[in-house]
């Protein structure tokens, strides 16, 4: 079986060069630990395994390891949709940490990406926050602007900025300061059923190049075999829906600002230009007129679409690595026909590039998750112990288990991480990897505004909702949605 | 003359129900001290809250800035509140989930409590399967419920495609138009058995000998009911319909879990649509607003609910 059937000299090369302009034209590539300017999948395979870190001796060189303290934590877990190896990548770390710490009492809490910032903003609210938090890239700016977070750069845990994405540093900085650590940094990408594709009469080995392609293949397979095509998500309040339907918006050309070029000025409203709109329509046609993606879209997150992959029910879908892995894991629990129908799906498994836009824009979220200290007077007690946070957090963004809490969904905030032995054993294990990593210079930041979670969480999947449910034309849930943008950014009420 | 005289007297008489007041105050001084410290927690409890939130309505919270930070905007809010679209569809959508959510669920529970009234093989075995709804949490109803109705492989769908009765299987959950209908149906499976048990605690205290005169003489089955059994379930049933209201005005954990008031709004009711506005927009002042004027319809159904226990304990006293 090939392993990634859009490969070839002429996509890569594509990849390459894209990554490289990217890349360089960042600004932070002041001495970066790996050359991205080589950056491939190639590259990557070359540096997989090079250098050893010794994590417990760096992190000793910052918080002593028998430094007595007490530390409360939160942070963004696995949820339903993760792949049990992700689970016990979780266990493992906060197994070492105690057993690395023996003296610092951890009072660890998980919580899911659509539940963490309601809680945190609660907590703060009344000064009852943790010591320090792991949020989503959207978070950061938010909790910065409202001054709850200490200052705290890579640096203060022993590593350098140029260790980290220049694009992930930009989410934990605000107004020139930066107030967290980037933890790990992901894109992801379009995956598909070659089977179904074949027997809709598609090349199963080609996936769409644009996205009115995919909302062709996405009716044809409705048309021809009776099941969904896209795997749509437009649920309200879950993260899934923006890191789905904003790589259409910018493909299109379209934004809620300028946050799709390279210098973002966030002053001028985009979403209700005619690109966006564009975008808007696609997803009307699929769920409206074609009727080719769930019904249940409004309602799904991309856990959903996951069973619905696995039954060969659902054609493509935008998805992590680590799905190849949730499908394993689902397989595993199948039974009977069910389960031999589970591994046909699994065999005709295939990922590529996110599609472009009508001009050839090709984009996806940045993705990721920071790590902050809180200041003590929003934190139960009025005391934040610095060194016991700052020990899980060099612990956490080392190049160690930066790579190995992100080792099947994500990639290393550390950019070392992929210097490491696990990044060798990763790519040797983890299908589809490079393909995933190959979308990171596609990946725009969401833009860093405190007000980008309303923006992306409820704002956008309410446009998504008012055109699709027919509430509203096309147009009129863009302009609505604009002037919503606009009203917040106002400060209105 | 007369006019001093008559104030003297009146000051006389205020100052004797004064000293009367302490006086009964001070003999009863154990039972005071006895409920003071819950006077003390509601006080903390539900009497800051309350004056917080009526503070808070009247400030704007960007979600830029902290809450400490807040801006005074006087009615702002409350105008605001009144001038949205949003307003009157989330009203209309709580009235339309309170009223019929507390009339089918009552209709439900009143005619299961009727049936379950009369002595039959297996009574005993069907009152506990149909209580069954309403001692489940509700989380996981509404996710057991989510399936259920879930539009592409939901086994309504599942079965009526199956059957042929349906080209599609039907959306119940991501369509304006049957959502609410759909989310209405699970919470009358939910509450139905609550009034079912507070009817049927009802009947028993209905006098056998008065249905039994009425059987002598001559009354058929219903007009027994209408004329022996349903006037003393009246105070039962007022306090039962009140209570279903006042849940359901308050209902969150269904719809949100299910919809989470999508799509487009078509099942936010208030209580949904305060807790996004409160913790998913941080629209602090604007949540308060809402909270406030929630507040007042509640109270007004909890006055209306303490005037009929009231009326209870005067006719149980009066007997």
């Amino acid at each position: 079986m090939r392993r990634i059937t859009v490969g070839g000299a002429v996509l890569r090369g594509a990849v390459s060069t894209a990554l490289t302009i990217s890349l360089m034209s960042a600004s932070a590539l002041a001495a970066p630990p790996v050359d991205l300017s080589k950056w491939s999948p190639e590259y990557v395979r070359s540096i997989a395994g090079t250098q050893d870190f010794d994590t417990a001796g760096d992190c000793a060189k910052v918080t002593p390891l028998d430094y007595k303290g007490r530390l409360t934590f939160w942070y963004q877990g696995v949820f339903e949709g993760d792949p049990d190896l992700l689970r016990q990548y979780y266990k493992d770390f906060f197994a070492t940490f105690r057993k690395t710490y023996p003296n610092i009492q951890l009072e660890e809490q998980a919580l899911t990406y659509n539940d963490l910032l309601d809680k945190f903003r609660t907590a703060l609210l009344g000064n009852a926050a943790p010591m320090a938090v792991r949020l989503q890239i959207l978070g950061g700016t938010e909790f910065a602007s409202k001054g709850y977070l200490q200052p705290l750069k890579p640096e203060d845990v022993g590593y350098s900025t140029e260790d980290f994405w220049p694009g992930a540093m930009k989410a934990v900085t605000w107004d020139g300061v930066t107030y967290g650590i980037p933890t790990n940094n992901e894109t992801m990408a379009f995956i598909w059923n070659a089977d179904i594709f074949k027997r809709a009469g598609l090349d199963p080995n080609k996936p769409p190049a644009t996205w009115d392609d995919v909302v062709k293949y996405s009716k044809q397979i409705h048309d021809k075999l009776g099941i969904a095509g896209y795997g749509l998500v437009a649920r309200k309040n879950a993260g899934n829906t923006p890191y789905r339907f904003m790589p259409q918006l910018w493909a299109y050309g379209g934004g809620v600002f300028d946050e799709a070029t390279a210098n973002p000025t966030y002053k001028d409203i985009e979403l209700n230009s005619a690109q966006s709109k564009a975008a808007l329509q696609a997803s009307y046609d699929m769920y409206v007129r074609d009727k080719s993606v769930p019904v249940s879209a409004l309602t799904n997150q991309q856990a959903d679409n996951q069973p619905l992959f696995l039954a060969g029910q659902l054609g493509m879908m935008i998805s992590h690595p680590s799905d190849y892995n949730v499908m394993l894991d689902l397989q595993k629990k199948a039974t009977g026909t069910d389960k031999d129908k589970a591994q046909t799906v699994i065999d005709n498994m295939r990922y590529g590039l996110i599609p472009t836009g009508p001009d050839g824009k090709r984009a996806v979220v940045f993705g990721g998750s920071n790590i902050h200290i809180l200041k003590p007077e929003y934190v139960e007690g009025g005391k934040v112990d610095e060194p016991a946070a700052k020990a899980i957090i060099c612990m956490w963004t080392s190049p160690e288990w930066s790579l190995k809490m992100a080792y099947a969904g994500s990639n290393p905030g550390n950019l070392n991480g992929f210097k490491t032995k696990w990044m060798k054993e990763r790519l040797d294990s983890i299908k589809f990897l490079d393909v995933t990593t190959s979308m990171l210079p596609y990946g725009i930041p969401f833009p860093a505004l405190p007000q980008s979670p309303e923006i992306m969480n409820i704002i956008v999947p309410d446009m998504l909702q008012n055109a699709l449910t027919g509430a509203m034309t096309v147009d009129q849930a863009a302009d609505d949605a604009a002037k919503k943008v606009k009203d917040l950014m106002g400060g209105g009420l | 003359m007369t006019i001093v005289s008559g104030k003297a007297e009146a000051r006389r008489t205020l100052q004797s129900a004064r000293s009367d007041v302490l006086r009964k105050m001070w003999e009863h001084r154990a039972d005071y001290a006895y409920v003071l410290p819950a006077i003390a927690v509601m006080l903390i409890v539900i009497a800051y809250p309350i004056y917080y939130t009526i503070e808070l309505s009247f400030f704007n919270t960007p979600p830029g800035l902290q809450l400490r930070d807040k801006i005074f905007v006087g009615l702002n809010n409350y105008t605001a509140i009144l001038t949205s679209g949003v307003f009157w569809q989330v009203t209309f959508n709580t009235l339309i989930w309170t009223v019929a959510s507390t009339f089918f669920s009552f209709v439900l529970g009143f005619a299961a409590a009727l049936a379950l009234h009369r002595d039959f093989i297996g009574r005993g075995v069907l009152r506990a399967i149909l209580i069954i709804p309403w001692v489940i949490s509700a989380v996981a109803a509404s996710y057991i419920w989510k399936w259920i109705y879930h539009s592409d492989f939901g086994i309504i769908g599942a079965v009526l495609v199956e059957l042929g009765w349906a080209e599609r299987p039907p959306n119940f959950i991501d369509s304006v138009s049957t959502v609410l209908p759909s989310l209405i149906v699970v919470n009358i499976w939910r509450e139905f058995p609550f009034a079912m048990i507070m009817m049927t605690a009802g009947l028993q205290t209905v006098p056998e000998p008065l249905l039994r005169a009425a059987k002598v003489d001559g009354a058929n089955a219903w007009q027994r009911f209408w004329h022996v059994t349903f006037p003393h379930l009246r105070n039962v049933s007022t306090v039962t319909i009140l209570l279903l209201a006042v849940a359901n005005f308050n209902s969150f954990i269904i719809p949100w879990i299910m919809t989470g008031g999508g799509p487009s709004n078509a099942s936010h009711i208030w209580i949904t649509h305060i807790y996004e506005l409160a913790f998913g927009r941080q629209r602090w002042g604007v949540a308060s607003a809402y909270s406030v004027l929630l507040f007042i319809i509640l109270m007004t159904l909890g006055y209306f609910y303490v005037r009929a226990l009231s009326g209870n304990e005067r006719k149980d006293g009066g007997a």
